[in-house]
């Protein structure tokens, strides 16, 4: 079972730049939670907060229903140098193992990440370059690399950015699976098609935590019009904060 | 050791050593080279994936000033040790610490603690040149196989064993922390600790490679194996590994073909050469294969 979450008025700010501010929700266990919202609105600060990434005012707590479980986490994106002679097995048995990789000879591990690879469609490109996979490639071994540890908490940051239909389609199934075995998953996404199908409880985050509620609820044309005169409105108000 | 120059020296003058062998010096030098060898190149690969090249060379610059400090303190010139490691680890970490607190980008951080230790190297060799003979500090500066004893082996040895056995339990995390901080962090590791015992474990080969390779070149020994093998593996195992080999060549041959040829060149300068023409070979080697 997954942990429960609870933010008690987060707030970030970056110098004189306001990311956050006054943050209250509480993310319940063994469900899928998407945080939308504009670009800019501090959704990826709002996760990075939640998994101790960067310092932010207010309290995060995890509630684990038995003792500290794992996480996985795909960020948004990974800057892999092409030239560095890292390939995708090399990555999953780097987070894997603690065997160091130019003496690792252990059948188990490689087979292991094999199987990981295999989950997400890329035990083909396992002798492949970490830098020469394409976006929604480097994005699936990330996605692998996550659920190494079969995490109860799993937090996304635009996983499936870059990827194609196939890639999506396993993603959004993937994720149902996990809901089914209540893990809780808490993904950034901004892809509103997207988000309606996975069924999932929807934050949308702009500064300030603007709305909550079933994906149906929420992602209704009227509102998601609503959302964006917000995000303009608020946008306006910064500026002139600044001015 | 007296036990392994025996040895040498019968084998040379059985004929099936060549004439060097019979030296005690070299021998211990060889040693030195395949002690030293493995483990710059090894760490190499992460100087390359850490992106710390420029870092390398600047703690074996750092050396000089270390080395006055040392010899101003009254070590012996030939082996001011205690003033080269307290040197280098301060300088080492403290530009760590300052990189981890301000928005300077580290190149440019790199290029000013550089300058400065170069500087206060500079002026303190005056100092230093009334003590002794300046010239004695081209050993250390640039490597001399002559000064390697029985003790700097014991150094080197407990020093190599260390850093080797640190890898072992490490290798992997240093890595993650340095190509994704932030997964490693959600996995539990503290990158800050691994970061700065990476930065440990640079000083203290800087250090251990001193008498053969010469504080500063050492940097480029931990650079040059590294990048030549990054141009011919295809995984980071066989990279690690590859790079290792070509550091150790380079070591040995590097030791033994200035007194092959009878030539007067310092042991680092010639390890160095030697490292240099393998990169030059394979960088060819990519070329040609590209084109075809």
């Amino acid at each position: 079972m997954g942990p429960s979450i609870s933010l008690n008025q987060v707030s970030l700010r970056y110098e004189n730049n306001i990311v956050l501010q006054d943050i209250s929700a509480t993310l319940g266990a063994g469900e899928c939670h998407v945080i939308m919202g504009p670009n800019g609105g501090g959704k990826t600060s709002l996760l990075r907060s939640i998994l101790g990434l960067t310092p932010f005012k207010g309290e995060v707590n995890i509630h684990w229903p038995k003792g500290k479980g794992k996480i996985g986490y795909v960020p948004q994106k990974a800057a892999f140098e092409p030239s560095l002679p890292l390939t995708v097995l090399d990555f999953i048995l780097l987070n894997q193992s603690r065997s160091p990789l130019f003496f690792n000879f252990n059948k188990k591990h490689k087979v292991k990440a094999l199987q990981q690879l295999a989950r997400l469609g890329m035990e083909d490109r396992a002798m492949f370059r970490m830098g020469q996979l394409s976006g929604g490639e480097q994005q699936r071994v990330l996605f692998a690399q996550a659920l190494l540890d079969d995490p109860d908490l799993l937090i996304l940051d635009e996983p499936t950015n870059g990827m194609d239909d196939q890639g999506v389609r396993y993603f959004e199934s993937l994720i149902a699976d996990l809901v089914k075995e209540n893990k809780t998953i808490l993904v950034v996404h901004h892809d509103i098609s997207a988000v309606r199908r996975l069924q999932a409880v929807v934050h949308v985050v702009n500064g300030t935590l603007l709305e909550s509620g079933l994906a149906e609820d929420v992602l209704k044309p009227n509102k998601i019009e609503r959302l964006f005169n917000h995000y303009r409105t608020h946008s306006n108000h910064q500026n002139e904060e600044v001015a | 050791m007296d036990w392994l120059r025996l040895l040498a020296n019968q084998g040379s003058e059985a004929g099936w050593l060549s004439e060097s062998f019979a030296y005690g010096f070299m021998v211990n030098a060889l040693v030195a080279a395949l002690l030293v060898g493995p483990l710059l190149g090894g760490l190499g690969t992460l100087v390359i994936a850490k992106r710390l090249a420029f870092f390398s060379e600047a703690v074996g610059h750092a050396a000089l000033t270390g080395i006055a400090i040392g010899v101003l303190l009254g070590e012996p010139p030939e082996n001011p040790i205690i003033g080269l490691f307290c040197f280098c680890m301060i300088f080492a970490l403290l530009l760590h610490f300052v990189r981890n607190r301000t928005a300077v980008p580290y190149d440019t951080l790199v290029g000013v603690f550089l300058a400065v230790a170069l500087a206060g190297g500079a002026a303190l060799l005056m100092y230093v040149a009334r003590k002794i003979n300046i010239h004695m500090l081209e050993n250390v500066l640039f490597g001399s196989i002559l000064t390697i004893t029985d003790f700097d082996l014991l150094v080197l040895g407990a020093s190599c064993l260390l850093i080797i056995v640190g890898l072992m339990f490490t290798f992997n995390r240093i890595l993650l922390a340095s190509i994704s901080p932030d997964i490693a962090k959600v996995r539990g590791y503290n990158t800050h600790f691994y970061d700065y015992l990476f930065v440990m474990m640079i000083t203290l080969v800087t250090i251990a490679a001193v008498k053969i390779v010469g504080a500063v070149l050492v940097g480029a020994l931990l650079l040059i194996p590294g990048a030549t093998a990054r141009l011919m593996t295809r995984s980071m195992g066989s990279f690690v590994l590859l790079s290792s080999l070509l550091a150790t060549l380079s070591c040995l041959i590097g030791t033994l073909l200035p007194m092959e040829l009878k030539l007067p060149i310092p042991s680092g300068a010639s390890i160095i050469l030697v490292a240099a023409s393998f990169f030059l070979i394979a960088t060819v080697y990519r070329i040609v294969a590209r084109k075809q």
